[in-house]
């Protein structure tokens, strides 16, 4: 009989936990947790690994900041973006640059579910509306 | 073409280029409706969402892992994996005197092809009812127009009367009645120059109903010179639930602007049982668990928190609520009728045997009340029409008895007699309200006995006669009878004169 929906969630959940170090993600424990999955499969794995990487990957993301650019940014900009970011939340952040010539000019910044918009293509968007 | 040239400069110097902080989600699942974002975690209840295309979406279910939005608009362009974001408002519709002879959907768009409503505020379509303090309690009259209801069922501004009855009793047709009712008042009452004289405004609320019927009310409406004073949000069966959901929310917003701005005004919800349903099918959807009838749990909640919204307050002005339920088979005791009854501040009960008899409209007196009762009623219809319910009561006690025995005593026919005219009187033709005035010389008639020598089946036209007699060359008696609201003796020996006057003169 398949889990149900919740009982997924809630070992995707405990398992997510245990994937913490000081309240932080932590590369080893994460490896450790998919190796004991691996021993010790659970009920419908797939569907628990699926849910188990969305937490992972939405607490990854968190840490990261994702900055897309059109055209050459300046040497020091993923820098004060890293130690602003950090001050904001409190957390460290690393930022990451991602070249993306749509944005024909400016910044987009992804922290998480925050996105810090300051693009000509967003504002040509919100023209066209 | 320099027109076009310069808005597109003006809107190009508007641009900045400060950075905009939005708070974004992932659609992972769509269907019926309803999508699942992951993300958006800074969404609140109830918040507007964001959807590509221009959809919006109202966040009802946060989830520890997912976030559950109800849809409102076009879904067919929306797929999984489609970025969307929160917008830090709740659902507002434009209210104001521009949305008066308008349709609008639930949002607040017009659906009339009359072009853009004009208005200059936004009300949030959820709203916390006013507390005790604010309220006042209701003493002005409603005039619906139907004699059965304002001489016995009386209904008072600020007040929640429920009409409720099986389907094809005639329960819009008291609404639409009401409401062109007070349309004609509001004409004479601004024509007459009285600085006192507070209008009121209407707003019909259609929840599930088929296009159709909401065309045909419309066009009484306008037939009857009544859609100048009234906003209708329209909701039809072919629109999503959650539009269904939300409308009465947004018409009582429009309602709302008007009590909180010092006017007066009624709202119709046409009805609140299909409103229960969309309500119903939306949480089942969301997965929410559900309970008696599978009903969610908080069924009761939707319509508590919707009815309080209708009130009378002090200092301002007033929001009197006619919310329609319709049962099944007549049974008052299901699940959604009961939690509306008690909730609501009385109920008219239309019973389906009575609309077949001919007694239309088929009010159940027995079975009717009004919990504000005479303090809102005038004075002119107390002393006319107050001994009626009673009559009405033995009247039905014995036409029980008489049904099985012939030898019937001379009083006991003269009750059966008196209660047969008093049912015959109170037939009244749908769209055709009467006037408060001439209701009061109506009933009149009937308590000093004026229909008497009648028989039964002809009261219904003799009183016909009888006010078409008043309107015609005894306006001034009628206009007297309106602005005094009292029959003092002066004036009843007024009416008799011209009682007697038309008596001589008319032949059944």
């Amino acid at each position: 009989m398949a889990a149900p929906k919740k009982q997924i969630q809630q070992l995707a959940r405990q398992l997510f936990a245990m994937s913490l170090a000081e309240g932080r993600l932590s590369a080893e424990r994460v490896v450790a947790v998919l190796a004991y999955l691996e021993k010790n499969p659970p009920a419908q794995p797939i569907a628990v690994l699926k849910a188990y990487y969305r937490l992972v990957a939405a607490e990854y993301a968190k840490g990261q900041a994702v900055v897309e650019h059109a055209g050459p940014i300046a040497g020091n900009l993923l820098a004060s973006i890293e130690v602003s970011m950090s001050q904001r939340y409190q957390r460290p952040i690393v930022a990451v640059a991602k070249e993306n010539p749509a944005l024909l000019a400016g910044l987009r910044v992804r922290v998480g579910d925050d996105v810090y918009e300051s693009s000509v293509a967003n504002q040509l968007a919100g023209l066209s509306v | 073409m320099s027109t076009v040239l310069e808005q597109i400069e003006q809107q190009i110097a508007k641009l900045s280029s400060k950075a905009v902080r939005k708070n974004t989600g992932v659609i992972r699942t769509v269907a019926d409706g309803v999508a699942k974002i992951d993300g958006i975690s800074d969404v609140m209840y109830n918040e507007m969402v964001q959807f590509p295309g221009g959809a919006i979406g109202i966040a009802l279910n946060l989830e520890q892992d997912e976030v559950g939005c109800v849809i409102l608009g076009d879904i067919s362009g929306l797929k999984e994996g489609d970025e969307v974001q929160t917008t830090g408002k709740l659902l507002s519709i434009p209210v104001g005197k521009g949305l008066l002879g308008r349709v609008v959907d639930a949002l607040g768009n017009p659906v009339d092809g009359k072009g853009p409503i004009e208005s200059r505020e936004n009300y949030p379509v959820e709203k916390i009812a006013p507390g005790i303090i604010e309220r006042k309690s209701v003493s002005q009259p409603l005039f619906t127009g139907i004699m059965a209801i304002d001489s016995m069922i009386p209904i008072g501004r600020g007040q929640r009367e429920l009409i409720i009855g099986d389907r094809g009793t005639g329960k819009t047709t008291i609404a639409i009645d009401t409401i062109i009712n007070q349309a004609k008042i509001n004409k004479v009452g601004l024509a007459s120059g009285d600085k006192s004289f507070r209008p009121v405004y209407s707003i019909y609320v259609a929840i599930g109903q088929k296009n159709s019927n909401i065309v045909r009310t419309l066009g009484a409406l306008e037939a009857a010179g009544a859609l100048e004073y009234t906003v209708i949000v329209a909701a039809p069966a072919a629109d999503n639930p959650a539009n269904q959901y939300l409308a009465p929310y947004s018409g009582a917003s429009v309602g709302e602007w008007f009590m909180e701005n010092g006017m007066d005004a009624l709202i119709v919800y046409d009805d609140l049982s299909k409103h229960a349903v969309a309500y119903r099918q939306i949480s089942l959807i969301l997965k929410r668990p559900s309970g008696r009838e599978a009903y969610p749990g908080d069924v009761f909640y939707l319509h508590s928190r919707l009815l309080e919204r209708a009130a009378r307050l002090d200092g301002k002005g007033s929001l009197t609520a006619l919310p329609i339920i319709e049962t099944l088979a007549g049974d008052v005791s299901a699940y959604i009728p009961t939690n509306v009854i008690s909730i609501t501040d009385g109920q008219i009960f239309l019973e389906t045997d009575l609309f077949n008899q001919g007694i239309r409209p088929a009010v159940s007196v027995g079975l009717s009340v009004s919990r504000v009762g005479s303090a809102a009623q005038i004075k002119a219809t107390k002393q006319v029409g107050g001994k009626l319910k009673g009559e009405l009561a033995q009247f039905r006690e014995l036409a029980a008895f008489a049904q099985f025995g012939s030898d019937l005593d001379a009083k006991t026919k003269a009750q059966l007699d008196r209660g047969g005219r008093i049912v015959e009187l109170f037939k009244q033709p749908a769209f055709n309200p009467v006037p408060i005035e001439q209701q009061v010389v109506t009933l009149w008639a009937i308590s000093k006995g004026y229909y008497d020598s009648l028989e039964i089946k002809k009261v219904t036209a003799a009183a016909v006669s009888l006010r078409e007699f008043f309107s015609t060359r005894k306006d001034t008696l009628l206009t007297e009878i309106r602005t005094k609201a009292a029959l003092d003796k002066d004036l009843e020996a007024k009416i008799k004169t011209a009682m007697d006057e038309w008596k001589s003169s008319y032949s059944a």
